[in-house]
């Protein structure tokens, strides 16, 4: 209940900033000039709409989360905020998760505009055929999100908000490339192989999250992926958001 | 709906005690051997913030928590609050470790130089405050309305935290520290950035809060305040609790001088016998004699009266809590000791 409160006050302060409205105003600008490019794109014009539309949600998205997210935490400790909450009867973890939900939740809520704002687009063209893939891509990216948020959480409970923006945004890479990472830890002998191999299952497997090539060929992706990529969006965050409530138990607030 | 401030109080303060903790159930806060240092991630030192603390603060007092810059005083309220964890030894509030978040519910803290969220306004702050602890939505909105009145924020309930001064934050600290009626309220420096006006009004409020039955400590380098609120004091010097009495014991202990005061500047020497206990001063227009024993004092005066002097008045002098706290603090052996004379 504490959490859900706490998550609805950094809903607001995410919600009442500039950068969310910003974003969703460049999101929308964004689509926009996708139909301008269209004519220029020999035949391949729904794609384009498709695949710029749905890459710049997930873009966008990374974007608050590193302007907003990573500062989360940080920010409240910098200017003592922090004070006013955790001197009430109110469990870290229980904060921090509340923290999470709250930014998660605005991010779901860009992540929608944008996908309606997309999805009008397409139907306003003909391409209506096209909404439930790129609704199923959407829910992915919006799961991708949620994840990167938790690993924000992470970070900026532990560091300052300049360091933790790099760690994220390091771990994201990671995460995009963790198939990559896989396929050369084989390359590699034995023990520095099996180094890496550890790190690509650590880091979020992130191309799980990704069918926007589904979606921009109009296809669905397979239940199983959908339901697989929840679980794993699930388990991944629990871990993440476990060990940033251990980090953060025994933290003083200067 | 009428806030139920008056059975929610005889509810809450019905005197239970607490299954576990501290064993003294008279106590609102007890601290075992508390210690916080910290520790600097690059150099390694280690920088003390309170050493062994053995502090008891009764259920219903007003103490004063005071100390130089420095000296603990805002790491021991951390400590309590949840917000620092202790090194070594233990404290608890209202019976309960401070480590369980639970101890907090029926604690009220202000901070120091309080900040708050930009994006709120003044109830919609208090609303939050006051979910936080507890209360239902219904209970927090009423009870915000009502505390932003209480502290002289009423008039514009809805402008934006960003838009508050510094004095204005201070109040709004103060309306989320009591707005759910706590048994104990952890003040640090409440009058600071507070004009006289300001000042008055959290003397008063922090009155009220006793009377209510509620039990404060609060920290404030504004020592005519604390002198004229609190029952007991506590000195931290240096991360170690110096002293803990009440004012009282603190003045009584200082010793007691007796001024007398005379019109113009009678040419008069001091006789033998009263040289060892009585000293004078010339100013422009009166002569100020100080007598530091008070048997003496007859003998004083009939000195002066058979030597013709006009005596204007003779009054006893007690050493302030100012003076006492500045002679504590600059290591002066006598309580009320002059700390010029000290340095």
């Amino acid at each position: 209940m504490k959490a859900l409160l706490i998550a609805h006050n950094t809903f607001r302060e995410a919600t009442r900033d500039r950068v969310l409205l910003g974003v969703v105003v460049a999101g929308l600008v964004m689509l926009g000039l996708t139909q301008i490019l269209t004519p220029l794109a020999l035949g391949e014009g729904p794609r384009l709409t498709v695949d710029l539309g749905l890459s710049g949600i997930s873009m966008l998205g990374l974007l608050v989360v590193v302007m907003v997210g990573t500062s989360l935490v940080g920010k409240e400790i910098e200017r003592r905020t922090i004070y006013n909450l955790l001197s009430r009867p109110i469990a870290r973890p229980v904060y921090l998760i509340g923290k999470w939900i709250g930014l998660s939740g605005a991010l779901w809520v860009m992540v929608g505009t944008l996908t309606v704002a997309l999805w009008l687009l397409l139907c306003g063209s003909g391409l209506a055929p096209y909404g439930p893939a790129v609704l199923e891509a959407a829910f992915l990216a919006g799961l991708e999100l949620t994840v990167v948020t938790a690993v924000a959480v992470l970070f900026s409970a532990l560091s300052t908000p300049v360091l933790s923006a790099l760690y994220t945004l390091g771990l994201y890479c990671a995460g995009q490339w963790s198939y990559d990472l896989r396929g050369f830890a084989h390359q590699f002998p034995a023990g520095l192989g099996t180094t890496i191999g550890v790190v690509a299952n650590l880091v979020p497997n992130l191309p799980l999250f990704n069918v926007r090539s589904l979606a921009a060929a109009c296809q669905l992706a397979p239940p199983a992926q959908l339901g697989l990529a929840t679980l794993y969006a699930a388990l991944y965050c629990a871990c993440v958001l476990s060990l940033a409530a251990a980090a953060f138990e025994s933290r003083d607030f200067k | 709906m009428q806030i139920s401030i008056g059975l929610h109080h005889q509810r809450r303060f019905s005197g239970r005690p607490s299954a576990e903790g501290s064993p003294d159930p008279g106590l609102a806060v007890r601290t075992q051997g508390l210690t916080k240092s910290y520790r600097s991630p690059w150099t390694g030192r280690v920088q003390r913030g309170v050493e062994d603390l053995d502090l008891e603060v009764r259920r219903g007092e007003i103490m004063g928590y005071l100390g130089p810059n420095g000296a603990g005083k805002t790491t021991t309220l951390k400590v309590l609050t949840g917000l620092h964890r202790a090194s070594r030894g233990r404290a608890w509030i209202l019976g309960e470790p401070v480590e369980k978040s639970s101890s907090r519910r029926r604690l009220g803290f202000l901070p120091e130089q309080p900040y708050f969220y930009d994006h709120l306004n003044g109830v919609e702050y208090l609303e939050l405050a006051g979910r936080l602890s507890e209360l239902s939505a219904e209970d927090a909105h009423q009870r915000a309305r009502h505390w932003l009145g209480r502290v002289g924020l009423g008039d514009r309930p809805l402008l934006g935290l960003r838009k508050y001064s510094k004095g204005m934050l201070q109040r709004l600290g103060l309306a989320a520290a009591l707005l759910h009626e706590p048994e104990l309220l952890i003040l640090d420096e409440p009058m600071s950035g507070l004009d006289p006006f300001g000042r008055r009004d959290v003397r008063e409020l922090i009155l009220e809060q006793r009377q209510r039955g509620a039990t404060v400590l609060f920290s404030s380098h504004i020592l005519p305040d604390v002198e004229m609120l609190c029952d007991r004091v506590a000195i931290v010097l240096e991360g170690r609790l110096n002293r803990v009495a009440t004012v009282g014991e603190l003045v009584e202990g200082s010793g007691q001088t007796i001024e007398i005061r005379c019109s113009g500047k009678p040419a008069l020497e001091i006789p033998e016998k009263l040289r060892a206990t009585l000293e004078s001063r010339q100013h422009p227009h009166e002569t100020v004699f100080t007598l530091n024993h008070e048997p003496r004092l007859p003998d004083v005066l009939q000195w002066l009266l058979e030597a013709g002097v006009n005596v204007r008045a003779v009054t006893p002098q007690r050493a302030t809590l100012e003076e006492l706290f500045l002679a504590a603090a600059e290591g002066g052996n006598e309580p009320g000791q002059d700390r010029r004379k000290v340095a």
